[in-house]
């Protein structure tokens, strides 16, 4: 088990200087730089900026430079925000994020298992169409639809909640985004849940239980949940990932100031620092949270566990 | 409107300055809570430096946090601020300041080093401020900005703590505007010395405006209180001020919400569906700003063929353009330089002509051109992505199509790639528009002059170069201007560029918000407004 995860430690590190690298070289490419604007600059001046970023050194120079800053754990200085590092911005963006992303995910896991167990129970039935159905629409109906219309209703009608803004703190500046945010994955998590129930139910130790005589709910519950997690388990690696950093659409529709929107200026306004820093920060959750979907799988399946 | 004129008797003057928090004569009462939020938009406020800021929103806070020579009263013109009293010399360009007791947000006094240390550090290379640039009207500033003399070379000058001496390169009649620009505030030199660029934060400010820095999140919330040791903070309202950074679409519906008083945009598209709903509360006004075509006249087809670039500008119906899809907000433009007090901006004969006419003269220009239906002009038009944008390129394409039979293609580029290529002048068609830095001619006309910058048509007239020297170094203000209307006539009869419009604001403004008023350079302080007694949403 240790060896098993030192290996995969261990192969994180070139994984994460691929996408260093390739994040680093694509916006090199890209055509405009970082200081590039419609308004006058002296040659002098220009020089004198980018020097300060570096910016005159060879690309390779700049490239070893961030490696060597990246190593140190520092994401170097942000372009844009003057006087500011990546390190300040992803600790100020970061918790907005992750507020609002473990609220929603712990939303979405609750009403999507709770759903998609209850669907599987009766295929077929009412029961099963009625919510698969909403699920579709859940899935179909996109954020950027979702969001504002929750606004209209519970700020604009109904005056309950805020319509947007952050304070650090507060359920009912954390309710409307999260809610959003987690429509979709309820969605997609009910269905994943109701397709693996329905082949776990059709298990021969489920008809086993059965005959034996066991309640419906302890059969669910006692037997039939452990392998429907599994499929949901390696659903989830990537999804918390993508949750926790930041949602583009619901941070602008709600102006939110975490790290998706800072993600997409920061794109657009060149600043390579920024968008270097997020895109090397996402990898290491998505393969941190991989190994921790692969570690709950052990524990969940005893197959997976006598193999490894 | 009418309650911007009552409360104008009480800003400018100092007679009639009613008691902090009594409203001002003929309104109703004031709400109990004196609290503003105002939007502006997102993803422009990089740092609120007054030496290294360069973007709208963050001009916006500054104009609360600072306070330089000179203040933009509520009607947008250029009032007292620091310096109570001034004096020119005859050849206009050497400005003496006499600056009032005015103190910082720590009690200490503004002495006139104070702005000598900001200017220097505007200008200083180590600074790598990228608008040192907007110094230089003043003398030796774009020297110091590239190293080529010590920054105290800069033409300012304190002879005593309380004057402060400008020395410039040439008559600047516009100065007294540029002396209400963030890059001309003071700055607390303690602060920096302590803090280093650190100073920006609210634990570290030190500002002398109508407010103080209190929360200052990237991205997200900027909050400022009043500041009672301001000079004129008696006749300051309001207590805070909340600037919330949003998107456009987000903007209107937290209006909506209720949940703030002033936005910064709304999409054209929605004006009038927005007027419908709102009325009044749509406030939309000319912005110094216009939408123009640039040319490439350096290289095909535009090069050397007067006659195509006329047959363009003559093609495109500027009133349909602004009428449908622009949902009449704008103002059809000529001329580069947008309408300005005191300022006869040549207009074409030709912008007279029934459309019919003008059609007709526009097709003999084409043809003259040496472009016909069977040989149709083919060009690319390139613009940076934008919805509100596109429409206005698909329009003036299709018009050129139906109009003359030209064949030109709409291509939308990001915005720095576009920039880019623009500068590269790679470009034969492209988006040009400009926001002025100061209300004068000279901010728009300087774009077409020999070697500038920006000038990224390539176009070259050594008849014009020689009117805008001229107009530089005139001590007239008059003759000034007469010759920067020579000089902008020459562009218009080169075709130097393709004006289509002029910009305008566009504000939401909650009915109980008052103070405010609509200004060419859409610069709204805070310490001007205030609130009503009003429902609350």
């Amino acid at each position: 088990m240790l060896r098993f995860l030192l290996r995969r430690l261990l192969i994180a590190i070139p994984t994460l200087l691929v996408i260093a690298t390739l994040a680093f070289m694509l916006l090199h490419l890209t055509p405009g730089g970082p200081f590039d604007s419609d308004k006058v600059l002296v040659p002098q001046i220009q020089r004198a900026i980018e020097a300060r970023y570096h910016l005159d050194e060879p690309v390779w120079r700049q490239y070893l430079r961030y490696l060597g800053q990246l190593a140190h754990g520092d994401f170097g200085p942000s372009f844009q925000y003057r006087n500011t590092s990546v390190n300040e911005l992803i600790a100020q963006g970061l918790p907005v994020d992750a507020a609002i992303g473990s609220a929603a995910m712990l939303l979405a896991l609750l009403l999507g298992c709770a759903t998609g167990l209850i669907a599987a129970t009766r295929p077929g039935s009412w029961r099963d169409q009625l919510p698969m159905g909403v699920a579709m629409l859940g899935i179909s109906v996109p954020v950027f639809v979702t969001a504002p219309l929750l606004i209209l209703v519970f700020a604009m009608r109904l005056h309950w909640l805020p319509a947007g803004d952050w304070v650090a703190g507060s359920w009912r500046h954390l309710l409307l985004p999260a809610v959003a945010l987690a429509l979709p994955y309820t969605a997609y998590i009910a269905r994943i849940v109701r397709s693996a129930a329905i082949d776990a139910l059709g298990q021969p130790y489920i008809r086993a239980a059965r005959a034996k005589g066991l309640p419906p709910h302890r059969i669910v519950l006692g037997h039939a949940l452990r392998p429907t997690l599994l499929p949901l388990v390696s659903f989830l690696g990537p999804a918390i990932a993508g949750v926790l950093t930041g949602s583009i659409v619901v941070e602008q529709v709600f102006g939110l100031p975490g790290i998706g929107h800072l993600f997409v200026t920061g794109a657009l306004n060149r600043d390579y620092t920024v968008v270097t820093g997020i895109t090397v920060l996402y990898g290491a959750l998505i393969i941190g949270l991989n190994l921790l979907v692969d570690l709950c799988y052990a524990w969940l399946d005893p197959r997976v566990r006598d193999r490894a | 409107m009418v309650a911007a004129l009552a409360l104008g008797a009480c800003s400018g003057g100092d007679t009639a300055a009613p008691a902090i928090g009594a409203p001002p004569p003929g309104e109703q009462r004031l709400a109990a809570t004196q609290v503003l939020r105002r939007a502006v938009d997102a993803g422009g406020m990089r740092s609120i430096d007054p030496s290294l800021s360069t973007d709208v929103p963050a001009a916006h806070v500054l104009d609360d946090l600072f306070e330089g020579l000179m203040r933009l009263g509520q009607d947008g013109e250029p009032q007292p601020g620091v310096a109570e009293r001034w004096e020119t010399s005859a050849d206009g360009r050497t400005w003496t300041f006499h600056l009032r007791a005015a103190r910082w947000s720590n009690g200490e006094p503004i002495r006139a080093g104070d702005f000598v240390y900001a200017w220097r550090r505007t200008v200083d290379p180590r600074t790598a401020s990228d608008y040192a640039e907007a110094l230089s009207p003043v003398r030796n500033a774009l020297a110091v900005a590239e190293g080529k003399l010590p920054v105290a070379a800069l033409g300012i000058s304190a002879p005593d703590e309380r004057t402060v001496r400008i020395e410039l390169n040439a008559p600047t009649p516009f100065l007294l505007s540029l002396l209400t620009k963030s890059y001309t505030f003071p700055q607390y030199e303690p602060a920096y010395r302590a803090h280093g660029e650190d100073w920006v934060r609210p634990e570290n400010m030190v500002s002398n405006g109508a407010f103080r820095l209190q929360e200052y999140v990237i991205g997200g919330r900027v909050t400022l209180v009043k500041n009672p040791l301001y000079w004129d903070a008696a006749h300051v309202r309001l207590e805070q001020v909340v600037y919330l950074q949003l998107d456009r679409a987000a903007q209107t519906e937290r209006f909506f919400a209720g949940d703030i008083a002033f936005t910064d945009s709304f999409s054209a598209e929605q004006t009038a569906w927005l007027r419908a709903r709102l009325g009044d509360q749509v406030v939309s006004a000319p912005y110094l700003g216009n939408f123009v075509l640039g040319l490439n006249v350096t290289r095909p087809p535009f090069a050397g063929n007067r006659a195509l670039r006329m047959a363009l500008t003559l093609g495109v119906d500027r009133e349909t353009l602004v009428r449908y899809v622009r949902q009449g907000l704008y103002q059809p433009a000529f001329t580069p330089t947008p309408p300005l007090p005191g300022y006869h901006a040549p207009v074409p004969a030709w912008a007279k002509l029934p459309e019919a006419e003008r059609h007709a003269l526009a097709r003999r220009y084409y043809a003259e051109a040496g472009y016909s239906a069977a040989h149709p002009l083919r060009v690319e038009m390139h613009y940076p992505t934008d919805s509100d944008n596109r429409r206005t390129y698909e329009a003036v394409a299709a018009m050129w199509r139906a109009n003359l039979g030209a064949e030109v293609e709409p291509y939308n580029q990001e915005f720095k790639v576009q920039l880019n290529e623009r500068h590269l002048k790679q470009q034969a068609l492209f988006h040009y528009a400009w926001i002025g830095d100061y209300p004068d001619p000279l901010t728009f006309l300087q774009l077409f002059q020999t070697g500038f910058g920006y000038n990224d048509g390539g176009y070259s007239n050594p008849r014009f170069d020689a009117l805008m020297s001229a107009a530089g170094n005139d001590p007239d203000a008059a003759r000034r201007l007469d010759e920067l209307a020579q000089a902008e006539a020459i562009l218009n009869e080169d075709v130097a560029c393709i004006p289509l419009y002029y910009y305008a604001t566009r504000h939401l403004i909650r009915s109980y918000l008052r103070g405010w008023t609509s200004n060419i350079q859409d610069r709204n302080l805070s310490q001007y407004m205030y609130l009503l007694e009003h429902q609350d949403h």
